[in-house]
């Protein structure tokens, strides 16, 4: 028990933990990971039902482990390798979506994979050998996309992060969408995020 | 009865897949005998499987969706070489997209990673690409419009 207890400890961490990519975006209390977490949980089982042939129980799981690894890692951000130290070019850069060879995004991409691996072992490694090990594949699932579940969530996941900005956006009118929806178009492919994509589209017109 | 998904994959991403597909057999073949896999020692096993062994209920999902991919898989073939000129799946596209270069390979599904340069030919950045020419701007306007110019298409996947 006293493991569990360690790990519980630990994971309440990302209870203050704020999202990073809101706070150099400079949003007035943004939400901590933990809040990301409860509501891409509560998007992928209200959206993934829409979906024929998904394991809700099993995408929940999946939703509640994703960020786990963040309790070491922290989060990342597209802009993190490029990110100056002055104000003003930082909300220059923030209204454009960065761009990168094929060879860096695979650079930045498996060095962040790396990172939040580690980080997920730290943080699994004194728990029951079972649980450690369903963390690990429900993680990996998560993130190379081996089940329908782990597919749909990677884009579920994305798709709460999209909403946020966009709510963000509507009441600050911070952080610049343009990025975002550029990101969104290239990002999802999947038929129920897309027509919930659309409709948060649609909202953006009446609102714009 | 409904159509089955398919699942468009590079050759190099097809094989993948059936490798994986041979050592998780392997894998849960050793662990019903109780036996210590072979594979596990070999310097080819990629270190995820290490994860799987371990889950035999995750072993045996993983196996039933590789099944399912390889009986609904469609290879991406190269186009003729009068045609490599076209965006299609398994093209690399250069494009200049607001004032910045970017490129990225046209997948299916399965094998897209945006954040590794390959795009799904689902997206609709991908879908709107899909049979452009090198010369031609590509506007894909809602809600923002942004046009991609294609600068070059180049078949690399093998």
């Amino acid at each position: 028990m006293k493991n569990v207890l360690n790990f519980l400890i630990e994971v309440g961490k990302l209870k203050r933990k704020k999202r990073r990519g809101w706070v150099i975006n400079q949003i007035k209390n943004p939400e901590s990971i933990a809040e990301h977490v409860f509501r891409a949980a509560i998007l992928g089982w209200v959206l993934g039902r829409k979906k024929k042939g998904i394991n809700i129980e099993k995408l929940i799981k999946i939703a509640l482990v994703h960020d786990l690894c963040e309790v070491y890692a922290g989060d990342a951000t597209p802009y993190d390798s490029i990110l100056p130290k002055n104000k003003k070019q930082l909300k220059a850069l923030m209204k454009t979506w960065p761009r990168f060879s094929d060879a860096e995004k695979t650079r930045i991409s498996s060095k962040r994979y790396k990172k939040e691996r580690k980080g997920l072992e730290k943080l699994i490694s004194t728990l029951p050998t079972d649980l450690k090990n369903e963390m690990r594949s429900i993680w990996l699932d998560y993130e190379k996309k081996l089940t329908p579940e782990g597919r749909f969530f990677h884009q579920a996941d994305r798709m709460e992060n999209f909403l946020q900005a966009y709510e963000y956006w509507e009441k600050h009118k911070n952080p610049p969408l343009t990025p975002w929806w550029l990101w969104a178009r290239e990002f999802f492919d999947d038929d129920v995020l897309l027509e919930f994509m659309a409709t948060i589209e649609k909202r953006f017109h009446k609102k714009r | 009865m409904t159509e089955e998904k398919k699942f468009y994959l590079t050759k190099e991403g097809l094989e993948r897949i059936k490798n994986e597909y041979k050592d998780l057999k392997d894998l849960k073949l050793a662990k019903t005998k109780g036996e210590s896999p072979k594979i596990l020692h070999s310097e080819d096993l990629n270190p995820e499987y290490l994860a799987f062994q371990e889950d035999i209920s995750f072993l045996q999902s993983r196996i039933t969706e590789i099944d399912n991919i390889i009986k609904n898989a469609i290879l991406i073939k190269i186009p003729k070489k009068e045609k490599q000129n076209i965006v299609d799946l398994g093209a690399t596209v250069f494009v200049e997209v607001g004032g910045q270069t970017d490129e990225f390979t046209l997948v299916g599904s399965l094998e897209a990673n945006p954040s590794a340069g390959r795009i799904s030919n689902e997206s609709p950045v991908g879908r709107a690409l899909l049979g452009h020419k090198v010369g031609e701007a590509v506007v894909v306007s809602s809600p923002i419009q942004t046009t991609y110019k294609i600068k070059k298409v180049k078949y690399r996947l093998s």
